[in-house]
């Protein structure tokens, strides 16, 4: 009666909030997909043709080897960005969380290089890790003359010194998200554990972690994008290189979608992009929020 | 506080934890190892830019100058070459401004809206939506170029103070809606089903009753926005438009020149000047930054 | 040629045209507004931009900057700008086949009647003539020529090495190095990114390959050429440089490159004349502190790059007039010396005022009056897709270990996919 018919015009005040929502995802997100999709079964160049030459430009982009290569150099760099990240995060939380001196700077300093921007902060780890000016010459120059640490001028490791660098950028943000979510856990679980004697680092494991799940997967999701996303530092650190060996795929598409003057091809590598992650994170997500539904009901 | 308490009852299993035992000193060690190795890019990045360009390029990276000098910091801040104009990079400061204040107020209030309206009122296909636009966050920014000039210039917003809000909406919109309904997901239900029961509607409740409770999340929400908005170069570039170009324009214009030369102490003064804002806002609100997103993150 | 009398007409003309199109739309008083985009923001290149701004502006325009650094990034920038429909009214780009497309697409206007009114086609080198005049229209402004491969050289290097000549052949050059390396210098300060390693490979193409050989894989992409023993030979000659570099080479910046020589540590970079601009920034003079030399012998090819502005299309009058009077100031000989002394470059005419020119670019300018001597740019002959993929194909030659029978096998596979 009252109650139902009240429930209809709040239900429809919900959809109305929810526009702009719904035109962001329509337009802006499917529709530019939509956009890229027509525009990658064309032979487009500066700018959109209205050809249509079929899978052309996908046959293309699998023969092309530093597309290839690309993908295999993404896939590597985020299993280890993001188990980099969630591990240097945790220990930093785990540690700043016993209660320390001068908490307030510590994390102040973890949390810095967020707030730069990459473009300079790259340059100093290029040069920090380039084996004449930067690592590798100080040691040496304290006595280890047989030290070598020149993975950045090597095709096989360079890949590694985006990791160490981004890295750097982003476990403060991990820190602070776990930091939180230990803080939010009941100090009574500490006491029933410390009586109980079970070893600090089984209380880590076996009951800090599991309940420490919903911040982690926060911090999974935004991990996960910065790894599809990843640009700005192998631009700085080392362009690509040495030769193509730090490739990424969004480098490849902002190559080809400007420099190069291919919009066809860089549409088809978005679009494979695309569709690579959302058959990754598409069952994971489903099967969490079928996990969520279970746990709220 | 509770865990003094705790050594109190129960004694002898742990020493108080103010005494240096050898698992204080570990803790203590990794912090301080950990610390050194987040704070050497910054070291650098300080030394080189108080050093004349004849001591940089001799390539001592980490040697402290020998004559230091503040002129790149100066020279920075109001005179370095952007162009034709030689004015450092004060000139696009209020332009950040200006394009950071309403994208951040904005993209919040529509991610608080989102997130409240998915965690509590539950429509048809919002979640599938939801997940959609999730999908959205993965996109690399480049690939939504080209389409987004050509749907702003038919609408006359390109290159345009609105436009380029409206861009960085868009482009927020995953991740505010994110942990804004994350953080309503946590909140107990009870209070939402008695507000319903006292006759509350939609905005009502939101306004009178959700919004006050969200101090936390909407200073985190802040923080990350403003760090990202503040620090965008590429959306800032194409949609802005020449009067609107923010600070990170002119910082790249300083840094980036591709066959001029290039003075490494003007370009290091120039970016710890471009990040003051974002790292002024940490300090002040740190302990916030921390709390909010615990309740953002804590119930999945 | 009279600037003020072409500026009245012009307006003359809009008034009249407004006039008669029955609507009174006040013509704009005062000078021509015309909003430039470009990437040079570097101080020297500030300074000789400033040369154009200030002669654009005597003779009645209004410079309004709108530079974006990075060329890449500043074209993309354009190229957004057009497609939104806020397009600057004039714009930077190489001459080279960058801008093809847009002209294919009708997007640009053109400078027929300024060419015609400066002589172009008598004064204008012919490498560039080719690039900007497409279907009988001219559609750029060519503002200088570069040369990306020239070899510079520290003379304290040298001299410690107990050189007394620069070489004159690809052997004495190889025997410069060794020298220079025996003395325990760096012989090649090289900066290991894909466009240093293009203008090295192309330096040693002109010079070892020959112009010829140059032209046929570059202009006509004759594969059997690339299957030839002479490209093979300078495949062989661009990867026995790689022993002359130092290990910190990959990834460096050329500036950091060029630091190297100014600070004598190193011998001789392979780098375009615009390296001179950090040799001066660091106080040092040509042909005292530094020597430059393009090449090897009396005939050495001298590769001809530069800059150029193009003008997006659009019909307002006044919009036009600026478009052409810009044209015109940066293609007039006084701006074209002042511009080129602070650039590096060479002027795009030969009948300018060289006193203010160094020792370098009196060189380059006299080599151009060869005209056997000139030969384009890769980038001039080879659009950007293919330019790109070419040296994706270098780099993974001068990176891995690859036999030079791959790397010809797959600079021929490139030619082939690029050939849409």
């Amino acid at each position: 009666m009252v109650a139902i018919r009240k429930n209809r015009a709040a239900c429809w005040s919900a959809y109305i909030a929810l526009l702009p929502m719904v035109l962001t995802v329509l337009g802006a997100y499917i529709g530019t997909m939509l956009w890229t999709a027509r525009v990658s079964v064309s032979s487009a160049r500066i700018f959109p043709t209205g050809d249509f030459v079929g899978l052309g430009q996908y046959e293309r982009l699998f023969r092309n080897a530093r597309w290839l290569l690309s993908l295999e150099n993404l896939a590597i760099y985020g299993v280890l960005f993001v188990a980099g990240c969630l591990v240097l995060g945790f220990l930093l939380a785990v540690f700043i969380d016993q209660k320390v001196m001068g908490e307030g700077a510590l994390r102040t300093v973890f949390l810095y290089p967020y707030a730069m921007s990459f473009v300079a902060t790259g340059l100093v780890w290029q040069w920090i890790l380039n084996p004449e000016l930067g690592i590798q010459r100080v040691v040496r120059r304290l006595g280890f003359t047989d030290f070598t640490f020149d993975w950045i001028v090597d095709q096989d490791k360079a890949l590694y010194t985006i990791v160490l660098a981004t890295v750097w950028q982003a476990s403060g943000l991990v820190m602070a998200l776990l930091l939180s979510g230990l803080r939010g856990i009941d100090d009574e679980l500490w006491k029933a554990a410390r009586i109980d004697g079970i070893p600090v680092w089984r209380v880590y494991v076996s009951i800090v972690l599991p309940l420490l799940w919903p911040a982690l997967s926060t911090a999974l999701i935004l991990l996960f994008a910065l790894v599809i996303k990843l640009f700005d530092a192998v631009v700085a650190m080392t362009q690509g290189g040495p030769g193509t060996a730090t490739e990424v795929p969004a480098k490849f598409i902002m190559d080809y979608l400007f420099g190069r003057a291919n919009i066809g091809l860089a549409s088809a590598a978005s679009i494979v992009l695309l569709t690579t992650v959302v058959a990754i994170v598409a069952p994971l997500y489903y099967a969490r929020a079928k996990a969520v539904q279970r746990g709220l009901k | 506080m509770k865990r003094d308490a705790i050594a109190d009852i129960v004694p002898a299993v742990r020493p108080r934890s103010r005494r240096l035992t050898p698992a204080r000193i570990g803790v203590y060690g990794f912090l301080i190892m950990a610390a050194l190795f987040f704070l050497v890019p910054l070291y650098v990045m300080l030394v080189t830019s108080v050093k004349p360009m004849h001591e940089i390029r001799l390539g001592n990276l980490f040697a402290l100058p020998m004559s230091p000098t503040l002129a790149p910091w100066r020279s920075a801040w109001q005179s370095a070459c952007t162009g034709l104009e030689c004015e450092g990079i004060r000139g696009g400061f209020w332009n950040s401004v200006w394009i950071t204040f309403p994208s951040m107020v904005l993209s919040i209030a529509v991610g608080a809206v989102n997130g409240y309206a998915l965690s509590f009122w539950r429509p048809r296909g919002a979640n599938a939506l939801f997940a959609v636009l999730m999908m959205g966050a993965f996109i690399p920014g480049q690939v939504m170029l080209y389409p987004l000039v050509r749907a702003l210039a038919a609408v006359e917003l390109y290159s345009t103070l609105p436009g380029i809000v409206l861009v960085h909406v868009i482009f927020g919109m995953p991740m505010m809606t994110l942990l804004f309904r994350n953080y309503y997901a946590s909140l107990p239900e009870e209070l939402f089903k008695a507000a319903r029961v006292d006759g509350g509607g939609f905005w009502r409740i939101f306004l009178e009753l959700m919004l006050p409770m969200s101090t936390p999340v909407i200073v985190v929400a802040a923080i990350m926005q403003v760090t990202n908005i503040w620090n965008d170069f590429l959306l800032g570039l194409v949609f802005a438009g020449s009067d609107n170009l923010p600070m990170t324009v002119q910082l790249n214009n300083i840094i980036n020149t591709t066959t001029g030369e290039r003075l490494y102490n003007v370009n290091m003064a120039a970016t710890i000047l471009t990040s003051l804002v974002p790292l002024a806002l940490y300090f002040l609100s740190g302990r916030w930054f921390v709390r909010g997103i615990a309740a953002g993150a804590v119930k999945g | 040629m009279n600037e003020a009398t072409r500026r009245t007409r012009a307006i003359a003309a809009a008034v009249l045209a407004t006039a008669c199109a029955g609507t009174w739309a006040a013509p704009p008083a005062g000078p021509l507004k015309a909003t430039v985009s470009h990437w040079w923001t570097s101080g020297g290149e500030s300074a000789a931009i400033r040369q154009f701004a200030d002669a654009f502006n005597a003779a009645g325009g209004q410079w309004i900057d709108q530079a974006v650094a990075g060329a890449e990034q500043s074209r993309a920038s354009t190229i957004n700008r057009i497609v939104g429909g806020n397009a600057p009214v004039a714009a930077q780009f190489n001459t080279s086949r960058q801008f093809r497309d847009i002209v294919d697409q009708g997007l640009l206007n053109n400078l027929d009647d300024v060419a015609a009114k400066g002589n172009w086609d008598r004064i204008l080198p012919r490498t560039i003539i080719d690039v900007i005049r497409i279907n009988g229209h001219y559609y750029a402004a060519p503002v200088d020529i570069h040369m990306p491969a020239w070899f510079f050289y520290s003379k304290k290097a040298f001299a410690q090495a107990r050189i007394k000549d620069e070489p004159r052949t690809w052997e004495e050059f190889i025997a410069t190095l060794d020298k220079l390396k025996a003395a325990g210098l760096i012989p090649l300060a090289f900066g290991g990114q894909v466009w240093q390693e293009k203008i090295v490979f192309d330096a040693v193409f002109a010079q070892l390959g020959g112009p010829e050989l140059f032209l046929k894989i570059y202009r006509d992409r004759d594969v059997k050429a690339v299957a030839s023993p002479a490209f093979r030979n300078v495949l062989v000659a661009f990867r026995q440089l790689r022993a002359y570099t130092d290990p910190g080479a990959p990834g460096r910046n050329w500036n950091d490159a060029t630091a190297l020589v100014v600070s004598n540590r190193a011998g001789i970079q392979i780098m375009g004349d615009w390296a001179k601009g950090e040799f001066s920034a660091a106080g040092q003079v040509a042909g005292r502190d530094f020597g430059c030399f393009p090449g090897f012998g009396a005939k050495a090819p001298y590769i001809v790059a530069g800059d150029a502005f193009v003008f997006p299309k659009t019909s307002k009058p006044h919009v036009v007039a600026a478009q052409k009077l810009l044209a015109t100031v940066m293609t007039a000989p006084g701006p074209q010396a002042a511009f080129s002394a602070r650039k590096g470059s060479i002027p795009i005419r030969p009948d300018v005022d060289l006193s203010q020119l160094d020792m370098c670019a009196r060189m380059g300018i006299a080599i151009m009056q060869d005209k056997s001597r000139q030969l384009p740019n890769a980038e001039m002959l080879v659009e950007p897709d293919l330019n790109g993929a070419l040296q994706d194909v270098l780099t993974n030659y001068w990176n891995r270990k690859q036999t030079p029978e791959q790397a010809q096998a797959a600079f021929a596979q490139a030619m082939k996919d690029n050939a849409w």
